[in-house]
């Protein structure tokens, strides 16, 4: 199993597959050993990542150079290859075999079951793993209501982040009788570092499309839409052959599995508006018009798509529908906690020293994700917060990392479940500068439909940038509050309500950081320029040079056992110097 | 209906009306950019936020996206609610530019007034404003992006009220910019609109702009009369000088809406030739010397050639008091009534239509919007009446379908079924659509007359291809629940009018509800043929004067010139003429030659009333004295130095005044006396038509009064047994020629302006793709067409959605096209060359 998400392809694994094949080729080995390409692994920091099954074996990082040694080794003499092998993080042993891992032994893969497992460009593969067994128990033995109260059941609640129980949706969706209906797939996944709703369309598209039509089936709709970011062409390359087999097999289109149900599926790629994940201006999108938000009521369940009744859920939300028919709704609402039910799939990025797609049970602890499934912070550094839901969301200090995750008490700690990236930081972030960042993006994604949000997080992010520059003031402190405050209750939209999180969140937890942005004209952790005096202490300098290497401008003069010197008129402020100083020599 | 309290006010309204608009019932008028009673709700600004204290919805919240509930008691004062307000006056002033005093926009600016009612006064945040660049939008309307607030008033109105596409949002975020994809001329012909509507000076009136405050102008409600629709305006004159014009709310006739011919139409008063004196020959004289002259030289001719011998023509552009005086002149003298319409057909298709409306049957534009099913006969509404398009365009937004049957490329801003037939087979077509949508017991309820026509009518279109786009159409119209017919008066024949009230009467019996609207071509058609009994024409007078038995003409704010199909017969007519007579405020080639002139008023500068085409009578007071603007006087200087105790150009007086004054000169002793007051003229309207007895005279503005003839004593399905079958008429030798309205270029009063010229398109000939093969021409190409009295060139236009055997101009000012003998038309298909 060679993995082919986008981390292992721009990593060099087809290159490594092309190798991998020829090599066993030359060897005799091409009919005992088969190559298969599957969707992500989800330990994208490993990549290009290959597992050898049976055993399930683990090898990482490798390149078509290592590949006739691999061969030699593994397939011809038997044994795995010690130094392609995976490291424990802590106990510093060769763990060889996938599921031992840390990384995965900690995660329960529901709607990534298939995930590093098949070809998702095979639908025969999809099958062989229970794939289409669900629809076609629903289309043979469930009536739509059924269908409905499974889902119920289940206590399945939307996973695009608002937590909407996709149960009750679909029950309004199926009791407005205005025709036709749809069902709409939102994988208009925005959020900067998050990318489960790509992982699972590349991995494993079959699902969704299973779980897109079992809706149809349960609201009476005859067409879907998968809505899917136009960024993320493998994964349209991936759907559309998905949905071309799906109609070879007769699981889509007229008369499903001689069921007389009709039911197919288009692809709409977005044209690039953070905002059409929002499902009314996703909507709009989709009709062709601008993506903007809409006044509700009406629901989407009464007047969605072109005015018909539409039921709108996020790709992960449909991963996980199949399962459920096919195990039960009990099965599935047997983890999780009490208001939130099954697992949730995070992109965990940041400075971890795992970075991937995870699956783990609602509840489960940050401390649990970041320390050991994410191998805790990477390059020594202490950890410092984890930003989780993204520009909608908040950054959360250690203090929180108790704190066990579902939509409810994240909401209560300010932040928000979103779609689900969790970016992990360390103390090398600074705070300031990462509200900054966020408040940038959602001034620039803002529609520009209501106030609030256009105008008044353009005002935050002025007082942001002068903050970050020096110029604050504490007034500036309870402005942001205010304005926060006023935005949040007044836009119109998901976006705006949400887009002063990451502010509020950092001041709430922070302020520390943003104080001595402003009276001490300092940035703690030497991120913002501006307030860097770009000084090496010469009590602190080890006199290393490394420095002095790392200087594009040459502006550092430095020589054996005497401390580095910057020549400020030279500096141009890159930073380069503090990341290559091992002892924070630098201020 | 849901009952709730606003500020301790208790008021119960309709379900499904926003909190807004019921405060707005009592008088309470809460804060609002984005909502617009014409567009209705979208949330974008946020300054509408109320206080909700009681009932199903609690807290601060959008009072134009919630619904008034029982129940419910809501504050528009709490703190709370007036905090949140303010906060997003300040934000909207972020980046406003605050050039209030170069902006046309202040004084009457909406942002202006709720950023001082808000208590918004001290900028609190630092940091740059966004500007933006301007872009030119034509010659209506000034663009200045800087001071936009993104209500999407605009685009809401250009794009999904109006379905014009070339001005909307474009950039997201705080980049949010509304114009077009590049500079040019807004394509809409509602493009004033978005002036009216922008809550400050984003869009500004570019004709008037810098021209004053809006303190500074005379102000008046009044009358749109560039078509038959009668749309209510008000105007603005300053200066002696009609500066600017901005639709004036009507319940029934246009809503909050004017189009772009009404709006910039009216500079026809300010014209620098229009002739403010009067004349004898070439001499400037005064009017009453004028009076004095008129007097003597029509008693002489009716001395010499009896009463008879002088003929008078009306125009259907006259107030209804200047076509009542005339008639009533006409009268008193034992002369023949006076003329209003140029040819036979058109007086008797007029006359019929008016016949034909009755209480039941007749629609308003408001009324069109909620139809489900409209159906327009030989009607062109964008270049015949444009606010007739927009109210259809609000019909095809709740859904319902419409089709037009007519000869020309009809266009409408949304989405219709064409059928393009030629004018011959207009009524087959519309039968042929009623009779498959009404079951013949319908008919046969209604009387032996109905059935009559029911079963002589044609029941089959034989075009194939139309024949079978009819079977969806008629499936629809029998699930209509009701449904309009809309019928021109323009190209259609005379029996059509007929046909269409019939249909209507079917559908009705049919459906439970059905309406009926004609359209007409001139502000005061309607009034014209109400109040003239004669069925004469303007062929029929010069017919007489050629024969020598009419020696005077008179012409009362008409222009046959125009109109008259055959110039040089018309022009040899009037050189023999003895008395050529013209009153008018237009400088038109009638006054020219006239061997008297008199000046008359303009509508702004007189109390008048029209009766637009659905019988609806209307009143306009004056706006301003009238007499030469300054600035055509001043030689730029400002202000004028020159004191003097009359009016400069101040003679004008109303048409139908001068009338009376003539009169008086010249009536025989013991004849009527006419006095000058109007009071006294509507009662003699009141007496001679009792319909109009109960016509309120002037003291208000009511806008529900209905004129009708029928009141259900009309003969009833007059055309059965008369309508022939569709698909005869074409002969493959021959095209008939149909002429018909555009928007900007051929309606007579707003051809004069000078703005509305600048937009006028080059008037062309459109020809079907199948006769232009047949004739071997191609698009673009310059043709020769020949007339019976001379050739046209002009530019071949070759267009799919028009029927074939037909071939389509415009009246168009820039075309010279009074080469006709008669209508109809046929053209010899080999004779069209390049």
């Amino acid at each position: 199993m060679v993995c082919a998400g986008t981390g292992c392809v721009s990593c060099g694994s087809l290159q490594l597959r092309e190798r991998l094949e020829a090599e066993l080729k030359d060897r005799g080995l091409a009919d005992e050993v088969k190559v298969v390409i599957t969707g992500c692994n989800g330990f994208c920091a490993e990549g290009p990542i290959m597992v050898v099954y049976p055993e399930g074996i683990f090898y990482k990082k490798l390149t078509p150079e290592d590949v006739p040694f691999l061969v030699e080794e593994h397939f011809l003499k038997g044994r795995p290859v010690q130094k392609f092998l995976y490291t424990g993080p802590i106990v510093k042993e060769k763990v060889p075999l996938l599921k031992d891992i840390p990384f995965f032994e900690h995660q329960v893969l529901r709607a990534l079951r298939n995930r590093g497992l098949i070809d998702a460009e095979n639908i025969d593969e999809y099958i062989a793993r229970d794939g289409y067994a669900a629809l076609s128990k629903v289309l043979s033995s469930m009536k739509p209501e059924e269908v409905i109260q499974e889902v119920k059941t289940s206590g399945l609640r939307g996973r695009g982040g608002a937590g909407f129980p996709t149960g009750q949706k679909w029950e309004e969706g199926r009791r407005y009788d205005s025709f036709p209906k749809f069902v709409i797939c939102n994988g208009d996944e925005g959020d900067p570092g998050a990318f489960m709703d790509r992982s699972v369309l590349e991995a494993d598209p079959h699902s969704v499309l299973e779980g897109i039509t079992i809706c149809g089936y349960a609201i009476d709709a005859h067409q879907g839409y998968v809505y899917v970011r136009a960024e993320y062409p493998l994964a349209i390359h991936r759907l559309n052959i998905a949905i071309e087999q799906a109609r070879n097999y007769g699981l889509l289109g007229k008369d499903i599995l001689g069921s007389g149900f009709d039911f197919d599926i288009g692809i709409y790629p977005g044209a690039g508006a953070f905002v059409c994940g929002e499902s009314t201006a996703l909507m709009y999108s989709l009709e062709g018009k601008r993506g903007m938000p809409r006044i509700k009521p009406p629901r989407s369940t009464e007047a969605g798509l072109w005015s018909q009744p539409t039921v709108l859920n996020n790709v992960e939300t449909f991963a996980n529908v199949p399962p459920i028919l096919l195990k039960g709704g009990q099965w599935f609402a047997s983890l999780g906690t009490e208001g939130s039910k099954g697992t949730k799939v995070f992109a965990l990025t940041g400075t971890v020293q795992n970075v991937g797609l995870i699956e783990v049970p609602m509840g489960t602890t940050l401390r649990k994700i970041v320390f050991d499934i994410g191998g805790g912070i990477s390059d020594k550094r202490e950890f410092k917060a984890i930003q989780i839901g993204g520009p909608s969301g908040a950054c959360l200090p250690s203090s929180l990392l108790d704190l066990e995750v579902d939509f409810d008490s994240l909401d209560d700690a300010g932040a928000m479940m979103g779609s689900g990236g969790l970016v992990a930081m360390n103390d090398s972030t600074c705070m300031v500068d990462t509200a900054r960042f966020f408040t940038d993006f959602s001034v620039d994604e803002s529609c520009g439909k209501c106030v609030p949000c256009r105008v008044g997080l353009k005002v935050m992010l002025n007082i942001l940038n002068r903050i970050t520059t020096g110029q604050g003031t504490m007034e500036d402190i309870d402005l942001l509050e205010q304005l926060g405050k006023h935005i949040k209750s007044s836009s119109h939209c998901g976006l705006g309500k949400s887009a002063p999180n990451p502010v509020l969140s950092t001041i709430r937890y922070f302020r520390n950081e943003y104080e001595a942005h402003i009276k001490e004209k300092r940035c703690p952790a030497l991120v913002c320029t501006s307030l860097i005096k770009f000084r090496v202490d010469p009590e602190k300098c080890k006199m290393c040079g490394l420095c002095k290497k790392a200087c594009p401008m040459e502006a550092i003069t430095w020589e054996k056992k005497t401390p580095a010197v910057i020549n400020v008129e030279k500096c141009i402020r890159c930073r380069s110097c503090i990341q290559a100083c091992k002892f924070t020599a630098i201020e | 209906m849901p009952k709730l309290k606003i500020d301790g006010l208790e008021i119960e309204v309709e379900r499904g009306t926003k909190v807004i608009e019921a405060a707005a019932r009592l008088g309470i008028i809460i804060p609002r950019f984005c909502f617009h009673p014409g567009l209705g709700p979208v949330g974008a600004c946020r300054v509408c936020a109320v206080k909700f204290e009681e009932g199903p919805v609690k807290g601060v919240q959008m009072s134009c996206m919630t619904d008034a509930q029982d129940g419910m008691v809501v504050s528009t004062t709490d703190e709370e609610a007036a905090d949140f307000r303010k906060h997003v006056i300040e934000w909207l002033m972020m980046n406003h530019p605050h050039d209030c005093p170069v902006c046309d926009e202040g004084g009457h600016c909406l942002l202006q007034d709720l950023t001082v009612a808000g208590g918004h006064g001290i900028r609190r945040y630092l940091g740059k404003k966004r500007t933006y660049n301007d872009q030119y939008l034509g010659v209506f309307v000034q663009h200045e992006m800087n001071r936009c607030i993104q209500c999407w008033r605009c685009r809401r109105f250009y794009q999904e009220f109006a379905g014009y596409r070339d001005l909307g949002a474009l950039q997201i975020a705080h980049h949010t910019y509304f114009g077009r994809a590049t500079d040019g001329q807004l394509e809409s012909p509602f493009s004033g609109n978005i002036i009216d509507i922008c809550p400050t000076g984003v869009y500004t009136d570019k004709p008037s702009r810098f021209t004053g405050r809006r303190w500074d102008f005379e102000r008046g409600p009044s009358l749109c009369i560039h078509c038959s629709l009668g749309c209510h305006i008000i105007t603005s004159a300053r200066y002696r000088e009609m500066t600017r014009l901005e639709a004036r709310f009507s319940e029934s006739v246009n809503g909050y809406f004017i189009c772009d011919r009404g709006r910039y139409g009216f500079y026809y008063t300010n014209h620098p030739e229009r002739p403010r004196r009067a004349r004898i020959r070439t001499e400037e004289v005064s009017l009453d010397q004028a009076i004095q002259t008129a007097a003597q030289k029509i008693i002489q001719i009716n001395q010499k050639n009896g009463p008879k011998a002088i003929a008078c023509l009306g125009s259907a552009r006259s107030c209804v008091e200047n076509q009542a005086m005339l008639i009533r002149f006409c009268r008193v003298q034992g002369w023949n009534e006076p003329t209003y319409f140029e040819t036979p057909t058109m007086a008797k298709k007029v006359k019929r239509a008016v016949a034909r409306l009755d209480e039941q049957l007749a629609v308003s534009m408001r009324e069109i919007e909620k139809a489900d099913f409209i159906l327009a006969v030989g009607a062109d509404p964008v270049n015949e009446a444009p606010m007739l398009a927009l109210a259809m365009r609000q019909a095809f937004r709740n859904e319902a379908t419409i089709v037009v049957i007519d000869p020309r490329p009809v266009f409408l801003p949304f989405e219709f079924e064409h059928l393009p037939v030629a004018p011959d087979d207009l009524e087959p077509c519309l039968t042929a659509l009623i009779k498959g949508a009404v079951h013949r017991s319908a008919a046969e309820k209604m009387g032996e007359e109905a059935l009559r026509f029911y079963d002589t009518a044609p029941a089959e279109y034989p075009d194939a291809p139309i024949k079978n786009r009819m079977v969806k159409i008629t499936q629809k119209l029998r699930q209509s629940r009701y449904p309009v017919i809309i019928c021109g008066t323009s190209i259609v024949r005379e029996t059509t009018p007929d046909v269409a009230a019939d249909s209507a009467l079917l559908l009705r019996a049919a459906r439970g509800r059905a309406g009926l609207f004609y359209l007409m071509s001139e502000a005061n058609t309607f009034g014209a043929a109400l109040l003239s009994s004669e069925e004469g024409s303007v062929m029929d007078v010069v017919e007489s004067i050629e024969k020598g038995s009419v020696k005077g003409l008179m012409l009362v704010e008409s222009d046959p010139f125009r109109s008259f199909p055959d110039y040089e017969r018309l022009k040899q007519a009037v050189d023999k003429l003895d008395l050529f007579l013209v009153m008018d405020y237009l400088p038109s080639f009638a006054a020219r030659l006239a061997h008297l002139f008199f000046p008359t008023q303009t509508l702004f500068e007189m109390e008048t009333s029209f009766v637009n085409q659905e019988g609806r009578v209307q009143f306009a007071t004056s706006a301003y004295r009238g007499g030469i603007p300054i600035s055509q006087i001043s030689a730029g200087g400002h202000p004028l130095r020159v004191f003097r105790r009359d009016i400069p150009g101040g003679e004008s007086q109303p048409a139908w005044q001068i009338l009376a004054k003539l009169a008086n000169i010249i009536s025989l002793p013991g004849r009527e006396m006419f006095s000058l007051s109007k009071n006294e003229l509507w009662s003699w309207i009141a007496k001679e038509y009792p319909i109009f007895a109960n016509v309120p005279i002037a003291d208000e503005l009511p806008d529900d009064v209905r004129v009708h003839l029928a009141q259900g004593r009309e003969k009833l399905f007059p055309s059965g047994g008369q309508i022939r079958s569709g698909g005869l008429s074409r002969e493959n030798s021959t095209l008939e020629l149909v002429m018909g309205d555009w928007t900007f270029g051929t309606e007579e009063l707003s051809t004069y302006s000078k703005y509305l010229q600048q937009v006028e398109k080059e008037p062309c000939l459109f020809m079907s793709p199948k006769d232009a093969s047949m004739l071997g021409l191609k698009d673009r190409e310059r043709i020769t067409l020949p007339l019976d009295k001379g050739r046209l060139e002009m530019e071949l236009r070759i267009v799919d959605t028009m029927a074939p055997g037909v071939i389509v101009m415009p009246k168009h000012r820039q075309l010279a096209w009074q080469k006709i003998e008669k209508w109809p038309v046929k053209v010899a298909m080999g004779q069209i060359r390049k």
